[in-house]
């Protein structure tokens, strides 16, 4: 039988109560001073905010007034909805935000702050995993990449939500240029059409559990299972190509037959140097250098389900 | 509800007070979208020195004239039932749209529609004949010899060949919103991928490129239902795959002097049909303790494949293997739990355990091999199959210390378990860093994160080592190895209009005790980009970025030769300008320069004399220039006019021609390069009270 020890349980219940005790202080502190809401909802806010830019919002799913659950649906908060009460701020004649909640990397409302306030209706669908994913733990607020009063939002369209993502992830701008990439710079492809930037539980915030379900999603046709299989392509696509782009072929780490010889330097031909003297200028033109280097004969590198194919060259 | 996102946003300030009495709020002033509103937009776009390398997915792949054709619209009733659609490039092999119909706060229903083209090659050539089909084979007047030298017909039967396909993808979304907390969700997509791949089929030393039938179709369903309310969140969804390819085989004429009587075609198998199925629940619980959020997620699928076998070659007599199908079945896991919690106003943690399984149940078979359809081999081999989990813990913690300054560390334990058949029973990764952020101005802050990990393999097992392999060499997803890494980013915003980002890092990993294979690798990146909006009328930037990497291995060939290295060095630029400005209230004038080269060497080593290669590079230069005229309110002309130039060199490709390497016919496919310039004329108009006011 195990002995209590009740001096560990009352330190422990003290830290918890300390913990807790300063968790909810502030809270209640501005709990006190929370402002009130508006008299006349949207109505008292567009009378000052008229901008077409601002005004474009009602163009938008925001904006549905048969919509329950958006803020301009029945009984929803209206502007105040995603800007907190704006009462004081209207009392002041806008010289001052008391109580507002305004938006973007820059704005005087914390990113934990602004994110909650989205988070109040988006938690069950886009964002259920946002807490514990790496641009919650970041601190990026929504509005970094989301530009809400817009008709259209340039995160949400295939051909502009590359620029997006790219003005923080600013080395993957420099990806879209390689010789060899996706199409995201000719826009037919999204960055989200790999990642899931609200969280995902598989890693990089990849849309799939692993990096092979992420890319054989669209290349269906490298899923397998072959009767001959690659290791390495079973394993972990990322283990040959770059996907964010590449100077090599096929978005290659590096090429054949160097690449292949990374792994493969077996008695016979995968161990033999090839230097520039398999260039066409160099008087013995290599088929282990040019066109597709090993694979010219090892054609089927990703698997192969040919009764002969165990060396990958049916 | 909004408490709730708060404690999964780990906030600790104030509740908004209770909700007010709406009934009075009108929202009279209210613009809401009623009725009919759209644009379409109509040109012609004039393309010059177009190819496949700008139309690589473009689709503007030759030197012509395109219908420039894009619109769209959207209306909507009073009661809140809506339709929209948008087509985009129309005239373009890169076209796309969608149409939509819902009710606000009841369904939706989309379709989709997609065509990506990829461009690859249209400087290539080949003898063989029935490009696009299963059956490859050669001109009558084909004169077969030991190398590509001796081919006399060559030259005359050579015939242009396209490398090029196009992925077409239609899909039917629906969401039916059964209640406040229930969602119903589903989601056909049907994908046909079909044109001509580059493969090559050999026999044994002998090759030839061939032109790949490509005829694909993928088929999938996702269907699901998602839950919440304020009390958790759940999503349950299932998904099917289903991949088909009606041309199984490519059988080609053995363009070389065969080797062994009867061997004058070989043939390939090409992808096989399989289809893919898993289930999968995911969700999350805001906790009513120190602010915390648990996710959660789980799915099981599996894969399976069992597409018949072809015979074992092309040579007479040649029989299909018993069993005549893999019947192939790998089990796929994952699961994962994630905890974020504020236990402090200033600290936050995160953690998170995911364990994902490749379970590979086909049951080995045991065949036997004829070499290249030329050589029937000794005695039958067993295809081993491949199988590996790996269990991840991750961890973080972020506090802060005051306005100015917040501090992180994390860490990270892998452990990936590889099953029979591999070279290693497992390796561990681990992984930690510290990170801090600096606030000390407003507007300006700075991201600044280290750390390094490393990866130790244990349970080598030498008897699945191929007989032939070096067991010096260890592959690179193996081999232990070290790494550090550090990455710094910043963020300024200087005035109201000038905003200033910039982004560096660099990781070194180092291969600790490969002998042989990948040595070393190191990557830097730096990027940076300046943004000035001095009035809603005018805005300009300036961005830049550069990459290095670089990668060491070495190699041996045997005990009468010397070692050899191999270095792969790489180095990537960019740089960008541009802007927009309003002018007169009507003309909107944009400009837009692009710079970005990229070199490759290859410097190789043997016996300690340097053997470097022509440098590979890349050189992309672009200029846009978008010119907007507001004619009327709902009226706009568009002038667009593109220059691009994009050029390379590439030692695989310069100078190979078909007949370069005596023992592979080759396509002779040329390095990327094209100057293309387009004028597109379009005009715009908009119908309906969405058009928006002259600029």
């Amino acid at each position: 039988m195990t002995r209590t020890r009740p001096w560990r349980t009352a330190g422990a219940a003290a830290l918890l109560v300390a913990l807790m005790a300063a968790g909810i202080a502030p809270a209640r502190a501005e709990e006190t001073a929370a402002p009130a809401y508006s008299a006349k909802g949207a109505d008292s806010c567009l009378g000052c905010h008229d901008d077409p830019a601002l005004l474009s919002l009602f163009k938008t799913k925001h904006a549905r007034p048969r919509d329950d659950r958006g803020p301009f649906g029945h009984g929803g908060l209206q502007c105040e909805a995603c800007h907190g009460p704006g009462g004081a701020h209207v009392r002041a004649r806008g010289k001052q935000p008391a109580g507002i909640v305004d938006f973007g990397p820059h704005a005087l409302a914390p990113p934990a702050r602004q994110n909650a306030q989205c988070l109040g209706c988006h938690q069950s669908n886009v964002a259920h995993e946002w807490a514990a994913s790496q641009h919650a733990a970041s601190e990026v607020p929504c509005a970094a990449c989301h530009t809400l009063h817009a008709t259209h939002d340039p995160v949400l369209a295939t051909a502009t939500q590359a620029e997006v993502c790219t003005s923080c992830h600013q080395a993957e701008h420099t990806d879209l240029f390689k010789p060899s990439h996706h199409p995201l710079r000719e826009g037919k492809m999204a960055c989200s059409s790999c990642h899931a930037p609200h969280g995902s539980q598989g890693p990089f915030l990849l849309i799939g559990n692993t990096v092979t379900e992420t890319c054989t999603s669209c290349h269906s046709e490298y899923r397998g299972p072959f009767l001959w299989e690659h290791q390495p392509v079973a394993e972990d696509c990322s283990n040959c190509h770059d996907a964010h782009g590449s100077a090599q072929p096929s978005l290659l780490k590096t090429r054949p037959p160097f690449l292949c010889q990374q792994c493969h330097e077996g008695a016979g031909h995968p161990s033999i140097f090839n230097g520039p003297q398999g260039l066409p200028g160099g008087g013995a033109p290599s088929a282990y250098l040019l066109a597709g280097g090993c694979v010219n004969c090892h054609t089927q590198v990703h698997g192969s389900n040919h009764p002969s194919g165990r060396l990958l060259m049916r | 509800m909004s408490a709730v996102a708060l404690l999964a946003a780990g906030a600790a300030w104030a509740d908004d007070p209770a909700p007010p009495d709406t009934s009075a709020w009108k929202c009279e002033q209210c613009p809401f979208l009623e009725g009919y509103s759209g644009d379409v937009e109509v040109g012609a776009l004039k393309a010059n020195g177009a190819n496949f390398s700008y139309g690589r997915y473009t689709g503007i792949d030759h030197s012509t004239t395109y219908a420039d054709v894009s619109a769209a619209g959207q209306y909507r009733s009073a009661d809140g039932t809506n339709a929209s659609y948008d087509l985009e490039d129309l005239g373009l092999a890169s076209r796309q749209g969608s149409a939509a119909i819902g009710s606000e706060g009841r369904y939706d229903v989309k379709v989709d529609y997609d065509d990506l083209p990829t461009r690859l090659y249209d400087t290539g050539a080949t003898p063989f004949l029935g490009a696009g089909t299963g059956n490859l084979t050669l001109p009558a007047s084909w004169v077969a010899a030991g190398s590509t030298t001796g081919m006399s017909a060559l030259g005359s039967t050579l015939a242009p060949v396209n490398i090029e396909y196009d992925r077409r993808t239609a899909s039917l979304l629906g969401s039916y919103i059964a209640s406040s907390a229930w969602t119903l969700h589903a989601e056909f997509r049907h994908e046909e991928k079909d044109g001509t791949g580059l493969m090559s089929g050999n026999f044994l030393t002998e090759a030839a490129q061939l032109p790949q039938p490509i005829d694909y179709v993928t088929d999938t369903v996702e269907a699901g239902a998602a839950w919440a309310d304020h009390r958790a969140s759940l999503r349950l969804t299932y998904t099917g795959s289903w991949f088909k390819n009606d041309i199984d085989s490519l059988t080609f004429a053995n363009p070389y002097l065969p080797m062994a009587a009867g061997a004058t075609q070989g043939r390939l198998a090409l992808p096989p049909d399989n289809n893919l199925q898993q289930f999968a629940l995911a969700g999350n619980v805001p906790l009513n303790w120190l602010a915390t959020s648990l996710t959660y997620a789980a799915s099981l699928g599996s894969l399976k494949q069992d597409e018949g076998f072809l015979p074992y070659s092309t040579l007479p007599g040649a029989t299909v293997p018993t069993p005549s199908s893999l019947d192939g079945d790998v089990h796929l896991s994952h699961y994962a739990l994630a905890l974020a919690s504020h236990p402090l106003p200033k600290l936050s943690v995160r953690g998170n355990a995911t364990y994902d399984g490749r379970d590979d149940h086909t049951t080995p078979l045991t065949l036997d091999y004829v070499v290249t359809d030329t050589f029937p081999s000794g005695p039958p081999l067993t295809a081993p199959r491949y199988s590996e989990d790996r269990t991840r813990l991750e961890g973080s913690a972020d506090y802060t210390l005051n306005r100015w300054v917040r501090v992180g560390v994390g860490g990270q334990y892998l452990v990936t378990h590889f099953g029979p058949d591999q070279l290693v029973e497992d390796t561990r990764d681990t992984e930690n860093w510290v990170r801090a952020t600096l606030d000390p101005l407003a507007g300006l802050t700075f991201t600044l994160k280290g750390g390094n990990a490393s990866r130790t393999t244990s349970g080598f097992i030498a008897s699945a080592l191929p007989a032939a392999e070096n067991p010096l060499v260890w592959a690179y997803d193996y081999a232990p190895r070290d790494r550090e890494f550090f990455t710094a980013t910043g963020s300024w915003q200087a005035t109201t209009t000038l905003t200033w980002s910039v982004e560096g890092f660099f990781a070194n990993d180092a291969y600790r005790l490969s002998q042989l294979g990948l040595q070393s690798v190191h990557e830097r990146r730096a990027s940076t980009t300046l943004a000035w909006t001095p009035r809603e009328t005018l805005s300009a930037y300036l961005d830049g970025g550069y990459q290095h990497l670089d990668m060491l291995q070495d190699g041996f060939t045997g005990a009468l030769t010397a070692p050899w290295q191999v270095g792969d060095f790489e180095h990537f630029w960019n740089f960008g300008a541009g802007g927009q400005c309003v002018m007169a209230t009507r003309w909107t004038l944009g400009l837009d320069y692009l710079h970005a080269p990229s070199y490759s060497d290859f410097n190789t080593q043997v016996g300690g004399f340097a053997e470097p290669f022509p440098q590979n590079w890349s050189r992309l230069d672009s200029v846009r220039l978008d010119l907007r005229y507001q004619w009327t309110k709902a009226a706009q002309v568009h002038l667009r006019f593109i220059h691009e130039k994009y050029d390379s060199s590439d030692w695989a490709l310069d100078g190979v021609g078909p007949a370069t390497i005596p023992n592979l016919l080759a396509f002779g496919v040329q390095p990327w390069a094209d100057s293309v310039n387009l004028v597109a004329l379009t005009f715009r108009y908009q119908f309906g009270p969405a058009g928006n006011p002259p600029p």
